[in-house]
């Protein structure tokens, strides 16, 4: 590759009419809901922030044990902890609205009745929000989650109960839990949302031997974590070579290297998860890494790294 | 009452066994130092990278101007891990977390209760904050602490022993019976930490009799910094991350401690 220097790289990301000043963000559940890492990191910084999942009733949360370390990763089953989307609305925006960088809300429901009701409430306020993640992939919950969206139709119906409530730009968050991800995606894609998000975890589970019990409470959770980098990295490059759709890509982002591996398959935003509990500030060091590269290799536009991967097929392997 | 908390990576001056429990780790800092207080916790990045893939929590031991001990026990992989690391190589550190233990109480005599782990954090306490009695519960002789690591303790200390190697035989719960015959109940405050059977012991002491108190949570943490939900206490407000809300909880606000 050309090797010229480049003074300043052009980090700026776009999905439809909206424009980040970098990719970089964190996934939904590690990063808290308004400022709580404050101490760590400038919220300026970040390309935008995606908040935890809100339900449109509080949820107490699963019992405990929730977490367990497993090799290059953890197991959760936090289980939706949140206080509900009018306490969100009442307690949190005032916070949220005082900040500079965009704001993705991500949702959760039981029912589809729910996800309609919640995305009317959220209309009222799209304003303060960049976008609208819908979270239809988590496996730590009895209702709703994973467990309640395993049905195409469901899917299909949520998606357009929402887009009927909102013209926000709305991000479907899918997991190879659900069944197959790119049957799933199509269908999510063509009844209303503007892109993904890939992945959630997996499920996951560890067994004590000495108990022969899980560690974790509900016997299973959800893996995440570099173990699950390569899984996300696939399912990145399979829909964006599928759909050519905007993506926020998750999964095992520890370091600028994993966010670059993410950006040539062709992911539109990178979202930081489990590695924001081992090193708060991993999303600054991983901004400052993407810029170094690029500046290195010469790439003045991270559009022009974006979307570069050179297919088996593409380079003439049979 | 928390402190800003600082993320740093710190050269270790000394890693060694000071008897057949606990080994001390220390080091210099003068940003994980600022606001120190009994109680606080420090998140320690152990591996370089993926193994292990969380950090650990440990109660600091001592903090002075810009140097920092942390006196800990080999309890599973990452300790064993820690164990191993040498003079001079790095770690990665965040502190000071969490809240404290309580300076000012309701009571007249001050009563802390430690075991395991949690003999360090009270042992800066007593060191930093007069104290009536400190009860320290292990299971045999080889595992009480030095006496000069008890040398500055402000308060009268009283070891109990599984096997009646050292002290008086039994659990540290007989000593703090005992403490409450002497002194009455309704004088007495407690703070505890150690292992979480030997605090729902004590806590259960301190329901019958009706005494208040404080006991530092040991919970297994993921963050340290109330984000990943992972080390929940139930309080009379719900489910609540032991790393912000606590890891030092009053009695009185615990509905389940766990296990």
């Amino acid at each position: 590759m050309k090797k010229t220097a480049a003074k300043k790289v052009d980090l700026t990301t776009k999905i439809k009419n909206l424009t980040f000043k970098n990719p970089v963000t964190v996934a939904s559940g590690t990063f808290g809901t308004t400022t709580e890492m404050e101490s760590f990191i400038d919220y300026d910084k970040l390309g935008a922030v995606i908040a935890k999942t809100v339900t449109l009733y509080a949820r107490p949360g699963n019992p405990m044990p929730r977490i367990c370390e497993t090799a290059s990763g953890m197991i959760n089953a936090i289980g939706l902890q949140n206080k509900g989307l009018d306490e969100f609305l009442e307690n949190k925006m005032p916070k949220i609205r005082k900040q500079k960088t965009p704001w993705v809300i991500s949702i959760a429901a039981e029912t589809t009745e729910e996800f309609s009701v919640m995305a009317k409430k959220l209309d009222a306020v799209k304003k303060d929000f960049a976008m609208l993640e819908v979270n239809l992939s988590c496996p730590n919950v009895e209702k709703g989650g994973a467990s309640f969206v395993k049905k195409q139709e469901t899917i299909i119906d949520i998606i357009k109960a929402i887009r009927d409530q909102t013209d926000m730009v709305m991000m479907a968050k899918l997991s190879p839990e659900l069944g197959d991800v790119i049957e799933i995606a199509g269908n999510a894609l063509r009844h209303g949302a503007d892109g993904l998000s890939l992945i959630n975890t997996l499920r996951g589970m560890v067994v004590d031997v000495y108990k022969r019990r899980s560690r974790i409470a509900r016997d299973s959770g959800g893996l995440s974590g570099p173990a699950i980098k390569p899984v996300a990295l696939r399912y990145v490059y399979d829909c964006k070579k599928a759909f050519n759709c905007p993506i926020i890509a998750s999964g095992g982002i520890r370091d600028w290297k994993d966010a670059v591996e993410f950006l040539i398959v062709g992911a539109d935003l990178l979202a930081v998860g489990t590695s924001n509990f081992v090193t708060p500030n991993a999303t600054m060091q991983i901004i400052t890494g993407i810029e170094s590269f690029c500046r290195e290799q010469g790439i003045q536009k991270l559009d022009d790294l974006r979307g570069t991967f050179q297919s088996a097929q593409s380079l003439g392997c049979k | 009452m928390s402190v800003k908390a600082y993320d740093e990576a710190v050269i270790i001056l000394e890693n060694k066994k000071i008897n057949e429990k606990y080994l001390k780790l220390s080091f210099r800092s003068k940003k994980l130092v600022q606001g120190v207080k009994p109680g606080h916790f420090l998140m320690m990045q152990i591996g370089d990278k993926n193994d292990p893939f969380l950090r650990r929590p440990f109660s600091y031991y001592r903090a002075s101007s810009d140097r920092i001990e942390v006196l800990y026990e080999i309890l599973g992989y990452g300790t064993s891990l820690l164990s191993k690391k040498k003079k001079g190589e790095t770690v990665q550190v965040m502190g000071p977390l969490g809240n404290p233990f309580s300076v000012k109480i309701a009571r007249k005599k001050r009563v802390l209760v430690a075991g395991g782990v949690g003999v360090p954090p009270l042992v800066f306490f007593a060191e930093k904050n007069r104290s009536d009695y400190l009860l320290i519960g292990t299971k045999s002789k080889q595992e009480v602490m030095p006496k000069k690591e008890l040398a500055k303790v402000k308060a009268k200390v009283l070891f109990s022993t599984d096997d009646g190697s050292y002290g008086t035989k039994g659990r540290v719960t007989l000593l703090l019976e005992d403490v409450i015959e002497k002194e009455g109940a309704e004088n007495i405050f407690i703070q505890t930490c150690g292992p979480m059977p030997m605090m729902n012991a004590v806590m259960a002491l301190a329901k019958k009799y009706e005494i208040p108190g404080e006991a530092s949570l040991d919970k297994t943490m993921g963050c340290g910094v109330g984000v990943c939900l992972g080390c929940m206490v139930k309080t009379h407000e719900g489910w609540v991350p032991s790393c912000t809300e606590g890891p030092v909880f009053s009695f009185d606000d615990i509905v389940e401690a766990g296990v």
